[in-house]
This record gives C-alpha cells, structure tokens and sequence, in this order.
C-alpha cells in the first residue's frame, strides 16, 4: 500500500505536467495567426477606455509602450477575484468562487506541503510550537490553506453541481462529464475535510508522507488519508482529460490573441515568418479559391 | 417551439425550427411599441431554398435534388472541416479557433452581451453559444472519431444531414461577428469568430456564401473595380459631379485629386460614399483642401473603393482585396493610405492586412480620424459650432472601436463642435452593433431585411431612441453621427423601417458632414436635411 501511494504520486504529478505541457507546446507551436485583438488591451497607454496606438497621426512612427505589468495584474486579479463572473452573474459567481478557490487553495497546499517537507528533511521543525518563525509560519500556513480549500471545495462542488442542474441556461449545455467532474471534485474535498477532521488535524501525517515521497521511504498513512491521497492522485491524472486547462490557455488566450497588437513592420522577424507561411500549399476546394497554390500564389490572383 | 429548443433538435426535420413572434421582440419606446408583423417567405421561396431555420433567408442554399446530392453535401462539408483544422489551410486564425473551441466552459456569461439573442426575445438559437456548440459535437463525432461512451459522455451525438449544415451555415449569417460577446468572457473564447469561421468553410471549400458578400461584393470588385459596380471610368463622371457640387455649395471650386503620383496620402473611400452619400467624399475633399494637406484618390480597380467583404467570410478573397488597395498606394508612390469613415475596411486595412502586406506591399496605413480631429481640436480650420446648434449622438462602428481602439478621436471633434451631443448607452468599446455588421447591411436576400430591422438592429433603434428621448419633437431635427458607411446604410434602412424620421425628426450622417457644416467660410448649411 505504501509503495502504491509513492508510485501513484509520483505517476500523478508526472502525468499532468507531461500532458499540460504537451497541451501547452501544441497550442503555441500553431502557426502565427492574423491579427484579432479586442479592446480594451491592457498594455496599451490608452487601457482607461480602450483607445490603441492606431488613435495617432504616423502611429507608425512613433514609439509605443506597453504596460506588461498591468496585463499580468489584470489577469491575475480576475484569478482571484472571477469578477466578471460576480458583475455580471452572481448567483453563479457564488457557487463558482468557492469551487475556483478550492482548487487554488489546493494546489497552493500541495507546493506548501512539498517545500515544508524539503524544508523538515533540511532539519527546520515545522509545527505550532516551532523555535523557527519558518517553521510555525509553513504549519499556520498550511493549516488554513488545506482547511479554506477543502470547506471551500466542497461547498463550491455541491453549489456548482446544483447551479448547472437548475439554471435553464446552464444546464442544456452540460455535459455528464460535467457532472461526473463535480462529483469527482466533491470526493477529493470531502476526503480531505473528512482526513483533516479525523484523522489528521495538523497535517504532520502528511508532511510526513511527503517527506517520504522526497527521500524514497514509504511511510505508513491511515486508511481516511490514504483514501485522500489516491482520490487527488487520481484527480491530477483525470484532469487533463477536461477544459481545466483553461487556466493556463488563457493567459495564451489574452496575450497572443485578445492583446496581440504588434505590427508588422517591414524587415522584422515576424514578417519573416509570415513570408515563411505565405509559402505553404492550400488545398481549399471552392472553385474561386485555385486549390493546389501557396498562399502567396493564389492571393495575388 | 421556441426558447426550449434542444441543441438535438437542429438537425431534426421541421418546416421551421423556431418562429419569431413580433410581440417576444425587445419592447422599444412609444411611439414604436407597437408590434408589426414580419414578412414571411412565399411557398414557393420555401420550396426551393432551405429555410427552415428561422423562416429568414441570408444565403439562399438551394436544396439537394437527390439523396447523392446530399451525401457529397456532407462530405465536402467534412472535407472543409479537416480544412479548418489544418495547419496550412488556415494559418489565419487556427489558433484562436482552436482555443475557442476547445476552452469554452459554456458559462453562458457572454449571452446577454449579444445583441441579436437579447433583442429576439432570446431564442435558443442566437445564443452565442449555440453554433460553436454544434461545430464542436460535429468535430467529436466527425473528426475526432469519439467512442459511443466518449460521445455519450461529451454529449457530441449529432447526425450531420443536409438540413443541419445548411441551417449551421444560415446561423453563421445571424452574428454579427460584432465580438461584444468575446469582450465579456473572462477565458478570452471567441463565439463570434466561429460564427467567423464556419462561413469561412462554407465559402472555401463549398463556394457558398451570401450573394452580396461574394459575386456582388469581392469578386465584383476585384472585376470591375468595386462592390458597386462602379468602374474607372464612371468614377470620373462622379468625381466631375462632386465637384460641381462642392462649387456650388462653396461658391468656389475645388480640384478633387486623382491619380496624383507622389501624394503623400491615398484616401480610401467606401465606394457606397460616392453613390449614396457624395457629400462625405466631397466634405474630405473641402476640409483636405482647407488644411493644405496632399492627398490623392485612385482610379485603379479596387483602388477607389475600400471595401473588403472578404474580411466576413473568406480569408483568400480578403487577402486578394488588400493586397490590390495595397498595389494602387505603391503605384501611386504615396507615403501612406489613409482610411475614409467606412469600419470595416480600417479593421480589413490596419489590422488583417497587417499580416498579410508584407514587403514593398507594407505602406503605413492609418484611420482619417486622428488626421480629422487634429484639423478640428488644433484650430486649423475655422468653425463654429453653433452650426451644429441640434441635438448629436454618436454611433461607435464595432469595426473602429472595440476591434481597433479608435474611439477618441471622433469623441473629441463632436464635443467641440456639437453643442447638444449626448452620448448612447453603452458607448466606447462596449457599444451595440448597429445590426448591420458583418456583411448584414447590405444583405437584401429575400424576408432577410425584416429580420435585421427587428433582430440585429433593434438594440441600436432602441439606443437611438433613448438618447433622444429629452427631445421627441419630430420639428427639432436630430443627427445620428456614424463614421462608417455600413452602419449609415444600416441606419437609413432603420430609420426608414420604423418611420422614424417622421415620427421623431431622427436623421442620420457621417463625421466629416458635421465638421464641414460648422466651418465659418460656408455660406448655407452643408446639412440639407433631405432624407434620401
């Protein structure tokens, strides 16, 4: 039982980061699309009310700043806060916050616990009464990030579920992967409530089990933890299988296509590569198109 | 059977999937409360084209007469599809499609954003969500070749028949492609632009599209010229009237430059301008003059007209259409192309084109706006704007403003010369389209008119409305500014549809109109008032 659980975590974590990175690389290595940004965009002067470079007389030769920053606090508050979701429907945002914040919580607690058992095999002490500020502030840590995550979960779980059940909108367009992805989120925050409450109320048995994952030592957990432990892993290895991935895709979504205002200037590196792609066969079949041309062929037609 | 209409059912058999009742429209303020009913299609239009739909007509598909007919129908259909998902056949917008399709968490946040499903009284089918919903069950059966668990798990069990497709195609024909719905969602998915897209397959792999768009619009214009019809040489009979026309408004007579090698700016009109609305060309070519700027029009086909349909429906026939306006600017050695106020033809111009002119093809181009409201705002003509003295709103072209960020510009030339301006809600980049985007103002097919007028465009009409709601005397004359020349033809037809220029004094017009009925050096009114 011990070595299955290594080997599980182990498979779990190495599976989704192997498939979100392989999802991720497939995603950007698409071909450099035409322009299809949408205002506001973040990194412009003009962010306030939406205006572009493109309000300029010779825009094109004047310099341009862009406000990265903004964009990445942009993005990052919409993480924590959802709050298009909350301006514009908030019934939903209710139910969608906790489950969001569950999920956020949770892998903040599963990077926490990881570094918290670096830190124990490094010999820092991690409980309440820690001589270390270090140690006392990963176990408080840890405790409400777990603690937040697993409340929040489940109610977010079950809110969501009953959401898509009863809104005429939602629920035509839900699918039974939907539900059976809410039940399964419901599991895993109920085992862990359920661990936490009964069976481990400090966490140090599962410090302990990561400690042992690190050092390759199978330690020995309690049924009600173990159970937490292989419905996560497992969790981890389904997830790819859904849209979860929207998380990351956004950020892709935001930056290489809502914000991607950058010009084509002659000479420069991105009209390189669309000289490179002009070259390629298209095989479009309506008579108009002249099937069997590069682009550059049949465009200057 | 209406709002609880199941995604299953699109492709099932049926005279009409869904009916618009008049009286479940988006009520609009009295005196156009009434409801009216829509014009229906004849027994004959419904045999012959499939309509069953909405009872509406964009496209016209004519139906299959064999059941060979229908399964090449499908099959070439699929081909496109393949197509649509390939690397080499659509760089274009591959990315962005993807992301949509493959990220939506169906949310529903973005369906009240959309104009046309608020105003339907929000039918089923105009939803934003629904088309992709489709194309996404299709690509999981058709192409990803889903198990039967797998399908029954994703939800993706759909039937491809004739009907389905050529009511998908017709449902891409009832998005205005405006993307107010992509500007809500928080993931960054795009609906509209697989609204985009899927008019894209139908176009180039089956040549089927909308009439207006295709043989009168692109093809057209890369034939003869323009979109219009107008050729080279009726252009300079136009040109010649334009200028007896400023001289008799003026009193003196101005030199409209054609073909003038060197210049440094080419001006891009919609060529709609020139036979709709001459005095917009006429009002750039006086204010031009009066600031001493060098400029020149093109004479070369599709040089005169800034249209590129293309940009709604076909990327190759887009690219065709750019890179001729971009051919006539290197002809002419301008330093640079400048935009007249039609939208679409700046996004076409400054922003797809981007990435599609690249070499000695890569002139600068610009919108006319900054260049107007420098003329404006830094005193370099001379106005007054009790001229203007009536009551302004200003029209916000999805094109320019949320696809492109102009949206100061012709804010600051209205403040400063239209004493009664008054904005609609929403404006800036969350403005409603005017329902006439995406190829839809000119799309005359059949009942597909009265369907704009009380569908797409109803939102707008109801924001005309409440902006003048302070002034519903029909004798105080009133101005709808919109700096594009789809949305006036939009507007014309609106205006006109609800009787609106009768009943409250509501006119329409562009920008440049405006500035040159404010200039001090004009003896009469260069706004005449006369509908037309």
């Amino acid at each position: 039982m011990n070595i299955f659980l290594v080997v599980l975590t182990y498979f779990g974590y190495i599976f989704i980061m192997a498939m979100y990175t392989t999802k991720a690389v497939k995603f950007l290595r698409l071909p450099r699309h035409l322009r299809w940004e949408l205002y506001p965009v973040m990194h412009e002067e003009r962010y306030r009310y939406g205006g572009s470079y493109f309000e300029e007389i010779d825009w094109i030769t004047r310099s341009r700043r862009k406000g990265r920053l903004r964009s990445i606090y942009f993005l990052l508050k919409e993480y924590f806060t959802m709050g298009e979701y909350l301006k514009r429907h908030i019934t939903y945002w209710l139910v969608l916050y906790p489950w969001h914040i569950g999920f956020i919580l949770i892998i903040g607690f599963h990077i926490c616990t990881f570094f918290a058992a670096v830190a124990m095999l490094l010999g820092l002490p991690v409980s309440g009464e820690s001589s270390f500020v270090a140690g006392r502030l990963f176990y408080y840590v840890l405790l409400v990030m777990g603690v937040v995550s697993f409340i929040s979960g489940v109610i977010g779980s079950v809110g969501i579920l009953v959401k898509r059940l009863s809104d005429d909108d939602l629920r035509p367009y839900a699918t039974p992967q939907n539900y059976i992805t809410y039940l399964f989120c419901l599991a895993v925050f109920m085992s862990g409530l359920y661990a936490w409450y009964f069976v481990d109320p400090t966490f140090s048995e599962y410090r302990e089990f990561w400690m042992g994952l690190i050092a390759w030592r199978p330690i020995t957990v309690a049924p009600g933890a173990a159970l937490h432990i292989i419905l996560f892993d497992v969790f981890l290895i389904y997830l790819p299988f859904t849209r979860s991935m929207h998380y990351i895709t956004r950020i892709f979504a935001f930056f290489l296509i809502r914000w991607d205002d950058e010009p084509n200037l002659r000479g420069s590196g991105l009209e390189r590569e669309l000289i490179k792609q002009f070259g390629q066969q298209v095989t479009w079949s309506a008579p108009h198109i002249g099937s069997g041309k590069t682009w550059s062929e049949l465009v200057k037609k | 059977m209406k709002r609880k209409m199941k995604i299953e059912d699109f492709g099932r058999p049926a005279r009409q999937l869904v009916t618009l009742e008049p009286s479940d429209l988006l009520p609009l303020p009295p005196p156009y409360d009434e409801p009216r009913p829509l014009k229906q299609l004849s027994e004959e239009q419904r045999e012959r084209y499939e309509a069953s739909l909405d009872g509406f007509v964009g496209i016209g598909i004519t139906k299959p007469a064999s059941a060979k007919e229908e399964e090449e129908f499908v099959r070439k259909f699929l081909s496109g599809l393949k197509k649509l998902l390939s690397k080499e056949n659509n760089w274009t917008f591959l990315q962005p499609l993807v992301h949509s399709l493959d990220y939506c968490v169906k949310c529903q946040l973005c369906n009240d954003s959309c104009p046309a499903y608020v105003a339907s009284g929000k039918q089923e089918i105009y939803r934003p969500t629904f088309r992709p919903e489709i194309l996404r069950r299709i690509i999981n059966k058709y192409l990803k070749k889903e198990s039967g668990i797998l399908r029954k798990l994703t939800a993706s069990d759909i039937d491809l028949n004739f009907t389905l497709l050529a009511r998908l195609a017709e449902l891409a024909y009832r998005c205005s492609l405006c993307r107010r719905c992509a500007q809500v969602c928080p993931l960054g998915i795009d609906n509209a632009l697989i609204s985009r897209e899927i008019r894209k397959l139908f176009s180039q792999e089956m040549g089927i599209a909308v009439r207006e768009l295709h043989e009168q619009g692109t093809v057209q214009q890369l034939k003869v010229g323009s979109s219009t019809g107008i050729t080279p040489k009726a252009l300079a009979n136009i040109i010649a009237f334009m200028e007896d026309d400023i001289e008799e408004k003026m009193g003196r007579r101005i030199e409209i430059p054609v073909d003038k090698e060197g210049a440094d700016m080419l001006l891009l009109h919609n060529a709609g301008e020139f036979l709709a609305w001459p005095e917009n060309p006429e009002a750039f070519a006086i204010l031009l003059d009066a600031a001493g700027i060098s400029w020149t029009l093109s004479s070369e086909i599709a040089g005169y007209d800034a249209v590129n349909y293309g940009i709604w429906y076909d990327d190759v026939q887009a690219a065709r259409v750019a890179i001729h306006h971009a051919e006539a600017a290197r002809r002419l050695k301008v330093k640079k192309i400048c935009v007249g106020e039609c939208g679409h033809s700046h996004k076409a111009m400054l922003v797809i084109a981007d990435r599609i002119l690249t070499g000695d093809l890569n002139i600068p181009r610009e919108s006319a706006l900054p260049l107007l409201a420098d003329l404006v705002c830094n005193g370099k003509i001379k106005l007054d704007p009790k001229r203007n003295d009536f009551p302004v709103t200003l029209h916000d072209p999805c094109n320019m403003v949320r696809l492109m960020g102009i949206v100061e510009p012709q804010r600051k030339i209205v403040r400063a010369i239209c004493p009664q301006f008054r904005e609609m809600e929403p404006h800036g980049v969350e403005n409603y389209c005017c329902g006439g985007g995406s190829g839809f103002a000119i799309m005359q097919s059949m009942n597909f008119p009265d369907w704009r007028n009380n569908v797409s465009a109803r939102m707008k009409m109801k924001q005309i409305l409440e902006a003048f709601g302070d002034v519903p005397d029909p004798a105080q004359k009133k101005y709808v500014c919109a700096p594009c020349s789809n949305c006036k033809g939009l507007l014309r037809d609106l205006i006109e549809y609800h009787g609106a220029w009768e009943k409250s004094g509501i006119f329409y017009g562009g920008l440049v109109e405006l500035i040159v009925n404010a200039m001090t050096d004009l003896k009469k009114p260069f706004i005449e008032w006369e509908w037309h």
